[in-house]
């Protein structure tokens, strides 16, 4: 029935579906204005504006949210996170194991749990910390800090995280955009998303 | 084919994790040429990479790529030849193009291979790649060689060595540690020895184990030189050891790194080392790894008092254990040293709450 042409092509075709799961998944929307609960938690953003839900999850306690598409400017929330998890669901808990937040981690510690998440996971080999300044969040003492990295397919990445320890679980919102235009761009956006975070 | 491999070495000249520094570019191919003899190195355009994994390539344009890694773990220049050596002999004894006429005389099964691992690296450009996947990601696929050419090469490597007086049994010792460091990482995650001396069909290079064993008995039966070339390699890497080591201590992997790092210090531990140890402990912060890592950061100081991330370590070290006045003083070295550090703000809020 179907030349051999004409079976390769579904066999490619066939392939490619099997290997693309994000294409098939489906995103939510976000509206403006409305109040949602990030990453199945009590942690509670107002988005001034609408957003998109990757319906992929980065980890069990996380969840990403972007504008124009993944990677151009994702806004992840980590939430409720207790001494012993990692910030992102592991490949592989033997193999390839991720670094885990402690009970005695302090705020300073943070920056470096993510860095060490990125090199692991996403197989990273330039990747520096920025500025780190105290700051408050969910009325909380708090650290801001910046990043800047290369993914492993050469797109140098900027990013902004702010982060709070509540009773030694970790509350943490990064925003991660390419350097060339669109980290500058929505900056403020995320800014605004951080500012109406609330728990409740 | 040709052009493939030309455009992947336009790909890694132009890569943004390529190291340009000229001393150690000219070092690495001083280091061939000896090994290899001047007239043949003319041919070779070497990159060195930034990445954090134990490994080099030759391919059949005469594009070396050697990564970070790889230059972290050899202690001598001798040991680095030898690994030069092995690759410059694929390319010389012309492998690459025997498996790419091979392949394409045989069937065209593997072209398939081929087109489905380029879709499925495509669509695994997301989340899903980690180190063991960073050659084809970018810098093309990376010829692998078939058993009898590794040994081929090997052998033809080792006697480059020789002729060039470097200690042979270098050699040997780096496919030794290379087990020693898998072992480590394997124990440490709590995982089975993968079995050396085992041969799987699949299984495309020779064992580590062969491959230590048949080198080292070569290295019994030839006279080489006693070359080994350790404080010129030390001075030619020193700019970039800080570096490096840091890469590796980031990769989450604690027990090959601090086999790494022991098999580097048994010869003398430097300040460097003892940094490197120090910020490994820390970062695991296992109960008991925090007051080993002051240990190791006062090891450091005192063999360098001018080390201002060691007071930095130290501070956060005994921050975490309690230690509050020591934490202290020790954080407010760190600022008095590195007053325009990136973190200074934040660190002058532990030493000064509001």
């Amino acid at each position: 029935m179907f030349n051999p042409i004409m079976k390769s092509l579904l066999f490619i075709s066939a392939v490619s579906v099997l290997f693309s799961p994000m294409s098939l998944s489906a995103n939510d929307l976000i509206k403006s204005g409305e109040a949602v609960a990030v990453a199945k938690s009590t942690l509670l953003i107002t988005p001034p504006r609408d957003w998109n839900k990757l319906s992929l999850r980065p980890g069990k306690k996380a969840e990403t949210w972007t504008l124009d598409g993944e990677r151009l400017n994702d806004i992840s929330f980590y939430s409720d996170i207790a001494p012993g998890e990692p910030l992102l669901r592991e490949r592989s808990k033997k193999s390839d194991p991720l670094p885990k937040l402690r009970s005695n981690s302090l705020l300073t510690d943070i920056p470096e749990l993510l860095e060490g998440t990125y090199r692991t996971y996403f197989g990273i080999a330039v990747f520096s910390l920025g500025t780190s300044k105290p700051t408050k969040f969910l009325n909380q003492p708090a650290i801001q800090f910046t990043y800047e990295y290369v993914t492993s397919d050469e797109l140098t990445m900027r990013g902004e995280a702010i982060a709070v320890l509540q009773s030694g679980k970790l509350f943490m919102i990064t925003f991660d955009a390419p350097k060339l235009h669109f980290f500058d761009r929505n900056l403020e956006d995320y800014r605004a998303i951080v500012a109406s975070a609330k728990i409740v | 084919m040709w052009m493939v491999d030309d455009e992947s070495e336009r790909l890694t000249r132009d890569s943004r994790v390529l190291i340009r520094d000229e001393a150690l570019n000219n070092y690495v191919r001083s280091v061939l040429c000896r090994a290899v003899g001047d007239e043949r190195c003319g041919g070779v355009r070497i990159y060195i990479l930034r990445v954090p994994v134990f490994n080099a390539s030759m391919s059949p344009n005469g594009t070396m790529r050697i990564y970070s890694g790889l230059l972290l773990r050899m202690r001598n220049e001798a040991e680095l030849a030898s690994i030069l050596g092995h690759e410059f002999a694929h390319f010389e004894l012309r492998h690459s193009l025997e498996d790419f006429r091979r392949r394409r005389s045989s069937s065209d099964l593997l072209a398939w291979t081929a087109v489905l691992g380029s879709i499925a690296a495509t669509y695994g450009s997301g989340p899903v790649q980690s180190y063991g996947d960073f050659r084809i990601s970018v810098y093309g696929a990376l010829a692998r060689f078939n058993r009898d050419q590794e040994r081929e090469a090997d052998i033809r490597g080792f006697g480059y060595m020789a002729v060039a007086k470097y200690r042979p049994s270098a050699a040997a010792d780096v496919w030794r540690s290379e087990m020693n460091e898998t072992d480590a990482t394997l124990t440490g995650r709590a995982l089975r020895s993968k079995r050396y001396d085992g041969t799987p069909f699949f299984a495309s290079h020779p064992t580590n184990l062969e491959r230590a064993d048949y080198l080292s008995a070569l290295a019994n039966r030839v006279p080489g030189g006693e070359y080994e070339g350790r404080s010129a390699y030390r001075a030619a890497l020193n700019p970039w050891i800080d570096q490096f080591l840091e890469d590796q201590i980031k990769l989450n992997d604690f027990a090959g790194t601090e086999y790494l790092i022991n098999r580097l210090g048994s010869e003398e531990w430097t300040a460097p080392l003892l940094m490197a140890r120090a910020e490994l402990y820390r970062l695991r912060a296992n109960p008991r790894d925090l007051p080993n890592a002051v240990e190791f950061y006062r090891e450091a100081l005192s063999l360098d008092a001018n080390l201002p991330f060691a007071y930095r370590g130290m501070g956060l070290s005994l921050m975490r254990m309690d230690h509050k006045s020591e934490a202290i003083s020790s954080l407010s070295r760190y600022l008095e040293l590195k007053p325009d550090a990136p973190d200074a703000e934040m660190i002058r809020s532990l030493v000064a709450p509001q």
